[in-house]
Parts: C-alpha cells; structure tokens; sequence
C-alpha cells in the first residue's frame, strides 16, 4: 500500500533487527526511506531497493554530532526534506544482564550515551527541517521494562524511561511547530540479537505475562510505527503506545 | 481505501457526534458497519449507504441486555462475524457541569448504568462470537478526563477511569481467545453537543486549547485515524492500552 508515498523517514540503527524490519515496513508503504547505523546498513538497503522502494545508507555514531548533522544533511540533499525521525538506535541485544551493583560507571555512561544523548542529537538535528516545513513526526522507541520495571537491566531502563520523559517535553516544545513527538515501548522482542538469548531475558516469563501468550518478533510493531510515521496519529502527541502483547497495561 | 474489508463493525451511540463519525469512517474502510443508538440511527445509515458503503441501523439501549443480545443477533445473521466493537455509547454531551455535592445518587447511578455497565453488556454479548472466530478488536471510548479530572465533572470522570480499568481486566480475560482490547481518549472534542456547551463558557475552553501541545480546538475527525488502527490488523499485538488523542494535553 502507499500510506507514506512522498514521505522521507529517517531509521536510526537500521543495519540489522528491529531497526531493519521497521525501514522495510516503511518503504513498503511508499515512503523513501534514510537509514544509519555504526556500519553503513547496505544489506538493508539493498533489500528495499530489491523490493522496488528507494533507501539510502550511510554509517553514522548517533552519539557524534558532527556523524548525524553529516547524516541528516546527506538525508536532505538526496531526498529534498525529512517528515519523520524514528530514534531506533540503542544499545540492548549485546548487554549482559546483571545486578545492579555490577554495573561500572562507564558502562552506565556508555548506555546513556546511545540510548538517551543520542535520541537528542537526532532530534536536535532534524527539528530545523521539520520547524521550516511546520510538519513532522519524531517517533522514539522506549520500552515495556520502563513500566515494569524488569530486574538487573538498570541502566537499560533508566535510559528508556528518559525517552520516554524527554518524548512528552520534547512534545511540548516542538508543538508550536507543527512537530508530533510520541514513543512505542516494545515487549521482550525477537530480533537476531535476542533470539539466541532469550533465556537470559527471561523470554518464557515474559510470554506468561502477555495477555496473547507468544513470541513478539519484530512484525508485530510494523503496524504501530506506520501508524505513528502517518498522518493518522497527527493530533497525537507526547504519548507513549505500549506494543507487547498486554504485559504492561498503560 | 479499504483497510478494514471483511470486517464487520458494531458503534454504539453512532447516531451522531462522535459515533456519527466513526461509524462513517469504519464503512469507508469497507466495514460492514451496524450503527446503534437510543436516538434514531437511520440518518447515520443513510449517510453510510449514500457514501457506498455497508451499515444496518438499530435503535438499542445498551443498558439493556436483551436489546444489546438481539442487535448482536441480527449483525451476526446479516453479515456472518463480528470482528470489531466501538464501546461509544456514553452520557456527557448533555450533562451539565455541576459541583460535586449537588450531583444526585440517580445522577450517579445513571452515569455509571450507561457508560460503564453499557459498555460490559455489549462487549459481553459480542465476546462470544469473537471467541469463536478467534479474533476480535474491542474499543473503549476513554477520556482524557481520567488525567486532568475537569472540574464539576466527577461522575463522568469517575465513569471513565472504570473505562480504564475494565478495559485492561477484559484485556487479561480476553487475551486467550483472540480479542483485544484497548480504550481510545479523546480531549475536549467539538463534536456538535460538546461546540455548543463549551460555547458558552469560552475562558474554559480557551484554557483547555492553551494546554495543549497543539494548540487549536480537536474535531471528531483527528480521532478517526486513530480509531481505524485500533480496528485493524496494524494494532493486532495491542492490548490492555489506553490511546490518548487530545493534541498533548495529557501525557501517558
């Protein structure tokens, strides 16, 4: 279908996972879609261009400013604009479940770095494009441990609940111009990465606790980011939809 | 477009305001759509069938089991499933604002037979059904009322809180055969009963606007893209969530 024909989405952390499934679902609906992550995502935009949709790749830090600045303006120069922003890129699949007391400094302050700085430095440097056309959506991704508030991830959920408090300010100041900032908070979910780990993130508990008792894969929040990259939800703002099968009722 | 074809939609309260238009909508996504109401629903029917679209009217009060029980009958013969129920039907429109201590007990009990006990025998008669299809969506018509508690306003508030909480209890009961359900927020929305009371006291509403993160007044018809997800396969792992629509005022 074509819901984002003429529409230019940005994916962060598109190379492989949740990210990747997300800028397929995207350009599947018509959008033209620009997509980052440490490497550039080649296999990503290969397999949209492959589909018959338009993407671009490009390797970029979302935690260097002058690596998203250089993103969004290549972003621009190819595609003319950007309507929307989806901050997918975060740190989670290659993290070691611990104890709260385990977790050193540094890696407290790496998480924040990727998962909480850099949704800012992206939004920071998208919003110029956004305020001069007076439209755009900036879609963050949080999660379902935030309301839960799952055991020996401590540093994971702190930075998620920080998306979730900076989507409704960000909301706020942004609404003037015409800029609709909300949140998807996924369930346990199985991409590569945690596929082959789902023991070590309680993934048989997590089913238990589902109203729908199964595996979430990636698929299941396609529907949802549409949704939130379309002119549906344009009155819908600072807002955080939960998307995992009715564990965490929000 | 046709995003819902091969569904059939049951609204409550479809007879104008806001139902009207979700009622509308549905069947402009290619739902069957059965448009019932206290008032007469033919005008909301006509509308659909005008636009080429598919909707059966029904004249139901949804406090009445046995009335809910044979509109649910009557779809289900005409149509063969029931894949969608828009819990719409509430008191509020024509309720004036009063201060707490000078609502009556019958005013309170009213409230909550219609807006919390309608909604339970509908999506109890229709929960059948949809078990049997393994499949079902279930919308709640929320409020944004439930965070900000206007003033003047308690049963109502206290009705749509009930709304909240009852939709994530039959969430949990639900979860096993198929069925979702989620509750839809509105903010204050001009549909025409609302435009006309909130008319006369504009410092109000122009308080509700400024508080805003979009700062105009919401029409029924920001709320319909909303409504279309939450009855399509797009919403299909949602469940036990409530959707706030209200240009930020509330943030959840």
């Amino acid at each position: 279908m074509s819901r984002l024909s003429g529409r230019v989405v940005i994916v962060t952390g598109a190379a492989q996972g949740i990210g990747a499934v997300y800028a397929k679902g995207l350009a599947a609906e018509g959008a033209r879609v620009s997509l980052c992550d440490l490497d550039e995502p080649q296999a990503t935009v290969e397999a949209i261009k492959r589909g018959g949709g338009e993407a671009l790749g490009m390797a970029a830090d979302v935690t260097s400013p002058e690596a998203v600045e250089a993103f969004v303006r290549r972003t621009e120069s190819s595609f003319g604009t950007v309507h929307v922003l989806v901050n997918n890129a975060a740190m989670f699949g290659s993290v070691t479940p611990k104890p709260y007391y385990e977790i050193t400094s540094q890696e407290w302050d790496r998480m924040m770095a990727v998962n909480t700085r850099g949704v800012f430095e992206c939004i920071k440097a998208v919003a110029p494009i956004m305020r001069r056309q007076h439209y755009g959506k900036i879609i963050n991704i949080s999660s379902g441990t935030t309301f839960k508030g799952t055991p020996n991830l401590l540093h994971y959920v702190a930075s998620k609940g920080a998306v979730i408090a900076m989507t409704r300010v960000l909301a706020r100041e942004m609404g003037d111009d015409g800029i609709a900032v909300n949140c998807i908070a996924p369930g346990l979910t199985m991409s590569e990465a945690v596929k082959g780990r789902g023991h070590s993130f309680n993934a048989q508990g997590n089913i238990a606790s589902r109203c729908f008792k199964r595996e979430q894969v990636p698929e299941d929040l396609v529907g949802t980011m549409v949704f939130l990259a379309s002119a549906d939800s344009d009155f819908m703002t600072g807002q955080t939809i939960v998307v995992d099968g009715g564990s965490a009722l929000n | 477009m046709s995003r819902l074809s091969g569904r059939t939609a049951i609204v409550t309260g479809a007879a104008q305001g806001l139902g009207a238009v979700f009622a509308k909508a549905l069947a402009a996504e290619g739902a069957n759509v059965a448009v019932c109401d206290v008032m007469d629903p033919a005008p909301t029917v006509a509308a659909i069938h005008s636009a080429g679209g598919s909707a059966l009217g029904r004249v139901t009060d949804v406090t009445d089991p046995a009335a809910v029980g044979a509109l649910v009958a009557e779809v289900e013969r005409r149509w063969g499933g029931i894949q969608i129920l828009v819990n719409n039907a509430s008191i509020s429109g024509e309720t004036q604002p009063k201060p707490f201590l000078e609502i009556s007990s019958q005013e309170f009990d009213r409230m909550m037979q219609v807006n919390v006990r309608g909604f339970f025998e509908c999506a109890k008669a229709v929960v059948p059904i949809m078990r049997r299809q393994n499949y079902g969506k279930i919308i709640n018509l929320a409020s944004g009322n439930f965070f900000s508690a206007t003033p003047e306003f308690l049963h109502y508030v206290a009705s749509k809180g009930a709304v909240i909480a009852m939709t994530r209890a039959m969430a949990r009961a639900c979860g096993d055969w198929g069925i979702a359900v989620n509750s839809l927020a509105p903010g204050l929305t001009m549909s025409e009963r609302v435009s006309a009371k909130f008319a006369k006291i504009p410092e109000r509403t122009q308080g509700i606007v400024k508080s805003q993160a979009f700062k105009r007044l919401e029409q029924p018809e920001d709320l319909v893209g909303t409504l279309i997800f939450l009855a399509s396969a797009d919403s299909d792992f949602i469940t036990g969530q409530m959707l706030m629509v209200d240009g930020g005022a509330g943030m959840h």
